[in-house]
């Protein structure tokens, strides 16, 4: 803590040492004028850098902060009255916008949202040659944001849930699919999340895919570790498709009372609960001398702890099925996937910078070239910010008769009906999405 | 001066890419055939939708039990699965399976999309407004023999990392149609058509 203080303190007195020690208008106006050509181009480059980092995206923030503060209605309505911005920060605006529209209950206006938002990711798959060039000298500010591998899971994890609860199944496995490509993809950045992989079976088995379904909760079960939660939907699967030996081999880890249950269900209440706020990305500056600065960013924690969504009782059922997933370990493992390519990025930036600096002839133009770099170089904490802290799935079965469904933990302002009646025969999925402080 | 030929160097240079920039950016159109194959990219399209139904309309008309039957038996529409991971709207599919099977004159479709609205005109006719001479009769609809349903797959491959300026896609699509007789729950004609097709994308661009 007393070093980072050194660092800042640091920063300050060479800073100052810039401004101060050279008399600066007058003789920056000189030394610029007696600059090379090709060196003036330079420093139009930075100052140019300078000025496009510059621009905040006050509505976004604005937005961001009415969600959690008032109410996502109201988050909604300032974001619907800012233009989309092109570029840099576009995608990021898709995910916010498609989160909190997402939770103000316009499922159709975040599924537009967000299906923008995939479209631009797959767009994003060419590597910009003129913006890594230019964020190479200047900072990663100036590069497309592309979101952590994680956030672009979790894209599809939105459009999954927004097609399930406009009751499209078919469009909830598409995203489905392209998902399970984003996990087979990058494996390590996203095997935490497991309520995404509990959506992902839970589509194929919507629409009857008991195959793809079957494969998916042993895929799930073996993430877990413990098959518990998932143990029921595994045994029917399994009995479905024949595989007598799987059967007995989860009907081990069924709870007490419940082999009864799986077999006459005709629905299930499913309910995706959001709770908490996401952490957030926080600069770090490591200084060496002259002016070389080094920055990247973590995650900060916004949420104490976890509590599970409690559901229940229910006439007859043994108690539901809930999966979490923790946001906050996944996007660290998310960082940490591309930890070594943000190292490699800010190496080559640092050298170059030095590079560039190293070479002006003029003492004081060197020092002006020196303190724009400098300046420029902070991290990128750019992130998805009004995602939750936990996405828990909750899976409760319902039979033929009328089951009172109440949620403890929840506050009273959530509206669940107090009653669902299951359609005689077929099977009956009726969703909700929730979201807690 | 040696700095004032840099200059209009430079100026030289640039002045030519501003242009060409320029008229690169300016809006153009062209008109294409339906007929003509055209591919962006590796993802399912106009194209593609044009050829399967052509493969699949062709057996099915030229195969029992529709190439022996003379008298234009009534089928129903139940519609294109979509499985691929894309999101695509199969209607148009069913849509132009049933305009290619209309045209070569052996079925003839039950119009499934309309029934709440030829329903609700029923009960118009028979609400009083409507004289009994010119009212439709009630209870003569045709019952449908067959149903035609269908499932769109995709498999996607992408090829593995390795150093290369391009990555390549290998995408395959199959439609499979089926008619199954309502009466005995038999599938009397199956077919499928299959397109695989490799795409390459650029790592990097400007």
């Amino acid at each position: 803590m007393d070093g980072q203080r050194g660092n800042r303190a640091g920063i300050f007195k060479t800073l100052y040492r810039v401004v101060a020690g050279s008399q600066f208008m007058g003789d920056m106006t000189r030394s610029v004028s007696e600059m090379p050509l090709i060196k003036r181009w330079w420093l139009l480059f930075c100052l140019i850098g300078a000025a496009a980092t510059g621009c905040a995206a006050g509505k976004l923030n604005s937005a961001r902060d009415a969600f959690y503060t008032s109410s996502p209605e109201q988050a909604a309505t300032v974001l619907s009255e800012t233009q989309t911005p092109s570029g840099r920060n576009e995608l990021l605006f898709y995910m916010e916008k498609g989160t909190i529209l997402h939770h103000s209950g316009d499922y159709q206006g975040s599924t537009e949202v967000l299906l923008k938002a995939t479209a631009l990711m797959e767009a994003q798959d060419i590597i910009s040659a003129s913006r890594q060039g230019a964020s190479l000298v200047t900072t990663e500010w100036l590069t497309d944001y592309k979101g952590e591998y994680a956030e672009r899971l979790l894209v599809h994890t939105y459009l999954m849930m927004n097609f399930l609860l406009m009751g499209k199944p078919e469009s909830a496995l598409v995203e489905a699919k392209q998902a399970l490509e984003i996990f087979d993809k990058y494996p390590d950045a996203c095997d935490n999340d497991i309520f995404t992989r509990a959506l992902i079976a839970h589509c194929f088995e919507v629409l009857g895919e008991i195959n793809g379904a079957y494969i998916e909760y042993k895929n799930l079960a073996q993430l877990m570790g413990d098959p518990t939660p998932v143990a029921g939907k595994l045994c029917e699967l399994a009995g479905r498709l024949g595989f007598y030996d799987d059967v007995a081999r989860y009907s081990a880890y069924l709870p007490p009372g419940m082999a009864k249950e799986t077999v006459d269900p005709c629905g299930e209440i499913v309910v995706f609960c959001s709770q908490g706020r996401a952490p957030v990305k926080i600069p770090h500056d490591i200084v060496l001398p002259p002016s070389i600065r080094f920055s990247f960013s973590t995650y900060e924690s916004r949420h104490s702890r976890f509590r599970p969504p409690a559901v229940g009782p229910l006439a007859g059922s043994a108690g539901a099925a809930i999966i979490t997933t923790d946001v906050e370990k996944l996007l660290n493992a998310s960082l940490k996937e591309r930890l070594a390519q943000i190292l490699l990025k800010e190496t080559a930036r640092v050298a170059a910078k030095e590079a560039i600096a190293h070479n002006i002839e003029n003492n004081d133009a060197e020092l002006l070239v020196r303190a724009i770099f400098f300046l420029l170089e902070m991290p990128d904490t750019r992130c998805w910010q009004t995602l939750p802290a936990y996405f828990s799935l909750v899976r409760v079965p319902v039979s033929n008769k009328d089951h009172p469904i109440r949620l403890r933990g929840i506050p009273s302002a959530v509206s669940l009906p107090e009653t669902c009646k299951t359609p005689a025969g077929g099977a009956f999925y009726q969703y909700f999405s929730i979201r807690t402080p | 001066m040696f700095r004032n030929f840099v200059f209009k160097g430079f100026f030289w240079m640039a002045a030519p890419l501003m242009l060409l920039m320029m008229t690169g950016c300016s809006a153009t159109t062209r008109d294409f055939s339906p007929d003509d194959t055209l591919h962006y990219d590796e993802s399912y399209d106009f194209t593609d939708k044009k050829t399967i139904v052509n493969d699949l309309v062709s057996s099915l008309v030229s195969k029992p039990p529709l190439v022996a039957r003379y008298d234009r038996p009534v089928i129903i529409v139940y519609g294109v699965a979509n499985r691929t991971s894309e999101h695509i709207e199969t209607s148009g599919i069913t849509d132009d399976i049933r305009q290619e099977i209309m045209q070569s004159g052996k079925a003839r479709f039950v119009n499934k999309v309309q029934r709440d609205n030829i329903q609700s005109e029923s009960d118009y006719q028979y609400g009083g407004n409507v004289s009994a001479e010119t009212r439709l009769q009630r209870a003569r609809q045709v019952g449908a023999e067959y149903m035609l349903t269908g499932t769109l797959r995709s498999i996607k491959k992408k090829q593995p990392k390795q150093v290369r300026l391009k990555k390549k896609t290998l995408q395959y699509y199959s439609l499979t149609l089926e008619l199954t007789d309502l009466q005995t729950g038999l599938i009397e004609w199956t077919d499928s058509a299959e397109i695989v097709r490799e795409s390459s994308k650029p790592f990097i661009g400007w």
